[in-house]
């Protein structure tokens, strides 16, 4: 090996490394763009957006939506899907109501509602991981079934929490000048931020996305990490449902109707991969303030609340296309 | 390390039966320490499965295996690399989003303890990662480049140097050298003989019987699964091996030709 071809593949290689850097927040650059775009447009558009009250409003109402986003990044970094976020939050909400009602203190609610989360989503994840169904047909019966038990609970009626109850503290209660849902949101999400950058877990969430093999060849147990993203992602439903019914002070069996393809959609919008091993969580809290955005601020400016999914799903499908073109481009196909 | 004459690998007897076919019939295979084994066959004489055996992946019918003159069972790979044997394997087992780093410490990242929560140690990581290429003469320019963005040489040496970076006392290589352009192709043998001049005994498994006459010290010719020729490197040629390798007398001069004169036909 002569010098010249060592200076000539190391200057190959600098030039990937630049190339990659770019690209690897490449998805993270053009959302944080689409954010600052609308946050610009509604500003000037409305005069009410860029206003602290509204500002921590849209904060207290996407605190359900970031803290389910963030925890559904790892599951869709590893190559999944959970499409019953949606339902656990509908059956968390109604079940602490009606538990409230019969009497039992608030704490033992939240820690009992967290627990049959936890387990709900542990039951998909042995099915996904230990029985190696699609996470997709899995999660579509968990939407199914659990919205159902949740129907047959209320008979479709929502059961009302007491006003005065502690209970609505999470989800009514400001402190230190911040509503105590974002508070929440805000824990979850550097909780979420750290595990996935910092920890093993985080590490082996990607690479059983990029190859499941390679990792459990390397003496991971592959099965239980995965089992545990679906846990991760039904206890965070839990949260929000919680955190729901505290707000709304009832609990709604038609809560978080359609919930599922919000959170998808911005986790998706973040940049990270619905195929799984290339997921970020800067990326998602960035798409999940998009969509919220975008519903706050077509209300403001006094267009059809029903603008709202038509803009969000034109956004996600050009963000999307914007990323695909500039990854073909840049990583080898293999 | 011991004496040249006790082995480092020795299997005698090794039998595989797969329903209708015998794959492995009555093989063996000695390896000395330091000692670059080549061993090749045609598609189906039961090279990969003999490396299976010693990497715990299959479990044989009848035979013995002894490392170091101590006798062993593997009954999986936790086995044989408790063993100190490592393989790496053709497709290479590499996780494309994750970086340099992290693929070589796949499984056992350096750890800090923070309020009793492990985080991975990214520092000491990349340090260690450094130090492991530099040794091994692996080049690579940035660990921090995700594995998906190097050429297929560079792939394959990550693999090997994770490999390697087990302390291996045998390391298995499924054709190491298939796919790769000439220069890539010298990287990786150079890869090879770098690691056995630590002392460490590899298996050679390839087709490309040109990369047998730069690295290897000995050839182990399979036929049929089973061994019908062993020969120093020094004693042998191609047209040889070719001929080992089809069962017969081949067009030993198309080969000749081929490799003598360096112009492929």
């Amino acid at each position: 090996m002569s010098e010249a071809t060592h200076s000539a593949q190391s200057r190959r290689v600098r030039e990937a490394t630049w190339r990659e850097a770019m690209l690897a927040n490449g998805s993270v650059v053009s959302i944080a763009l689409f954010f600052l775009v609308v946050c610009i447009i509604f500003s000037v558009a409305t005069n009410a957006f860029l206003t602290s009250p509204n500002l921590l409003n849209i904060l207290r109402q996407s605190a359900p939506l970031l803290i389910v986003a963030a925890a559904m990044t790892f599951v869709i970094t590893t190559g999944g899907i959970d499409l019953s976020v949606g339902s656990v939050l509908a059956l968390v909400a109604t079940l602490s109501a009606t538990l409230l009602q019969f009497g039992l203190p608030w704490p033992a609610v939240i820690l009992a509602m967290l627990a049959l989360g936890a387990l709900l989503g542990a039951v998909q994840g042995y099915f996904v991981a230990y029985e190696g169904i699609p996470a997709f047909i899995v999660t579509l019966a968990g939407l199914s079934v659990i919205r159902g038990v949740a129907l047959l609970i209320t008979g479709g009626y929502s059961i009302p929490v007491e006003p005065g109850s502690s209970f609505t503290i999470i989800g009514r209660a400001w402190f230190l000048g911040v509503p105590v849902p974002a508070l929440i949101a805000l824990a979850i999400l550097a909780i979420a931020y750290l595990a996935f950058n910092e920890t093993p877990f985080g590490r082996y969430v990607t690479g059983i996305g990029a190859n499941a093999e390679a990792v459990r060849r390397a003496g991971v147990n592959t099965r239980l990490m995965t089992l545990f993203v679906y846990v991760i992602s039904a206890t965070a439903a839990a949260l929000a449902g919680i955190i729901i019914a505290a707000r709304l002070g009832s609990g709604s069996s038609n809560a978080g109707q359609g919930f599922e393809l919000e959170v998808i959609a911005a986790v998706v919008l973040g940049g990270t991969s619905l195929f799984g091993g290339r997921g970020t969580i800067i990326g998602t809290v960035l798409g999940a303030l998009t969509v919220a955005v975008i519903g706050n601020g077509l209300i403001l400016a006094h267009l059809s609340p029903f603008l709202t999914p038509i803009v969000t799903g034109t956004i996600i499908l050009i963000a999307i296309w914007l990323n695909f073109r500039l990854f073909r481009g840049a990583v080898r196909s293999r | 390390m011991s004496s040249g004459e006790t082995y480092r690998v020795r299997m005698s007897g090794i039998s595989k039966r797969y329903n209708a076919i015998q794959t492995l019939d009555d093989v063996s295979l000695t390896l000395k320490p330091g000692e670059v084994l080549g061993l090749v066959g045609d598609n189906g004489a039961g090279k990969s499965t003999l490396s299976k055996v010693l990497s715990g992946a299959v479990i044989p019918d009848a035979g013995t295996i002894e490392i170091d003159g101590m006798p062993v069972t593997f009954n999986s790979p936790a086995d044989s690399r408790a063993a100190r044997v490592e393989m790496v394997y053709q497709d290479l087992s590499l996780c494309d989003t994750i970086d340099v780093a992290g693929n070589l410490f796949l499984g056992r990242e350096p750890r800090r303890h923070v309020a009793g929560i492990s985080f991975l140690d990214k520092k000491r990581m990349h340090e260690q990662t450094r130090q492991m290429l530099d040794r091994l003469g692996i080049v690579i320019a940035d660990t921090r480049l995700k594995v998906e963005n190097l050429s297929g040489g560079q792939r394959q040496s990550i693999a090997i140097g994770r490999a390697a970076s087990f302390e291996p006392s045998v390391l298995i290589m499924d054709e190491p050298t298939a796919a790769l352009a000439v220069a890539e192709v010298e990287a990786v043998l150079d890869l090879i003989r770098t690691v056995s001049a630590r002392g460490v005994s590899v298996i050679l498994i390839t087709h490309r019987l040109q990369d047998l006459f730069l690295v290897c010290d000995r050839i182990q010719v399979m036929y049929e699964g089973r061994n019908v020729a062993e020969r120093l490197i020094g004693e042998t040629n191609i047209e040889d091996v070719v001929n080992l390798i089809v069962g017969r007398k081949f067009n030993a001069r198309s080969a000749a030709s081929r490799y003598r004169d360096g112009a492929p036909i």
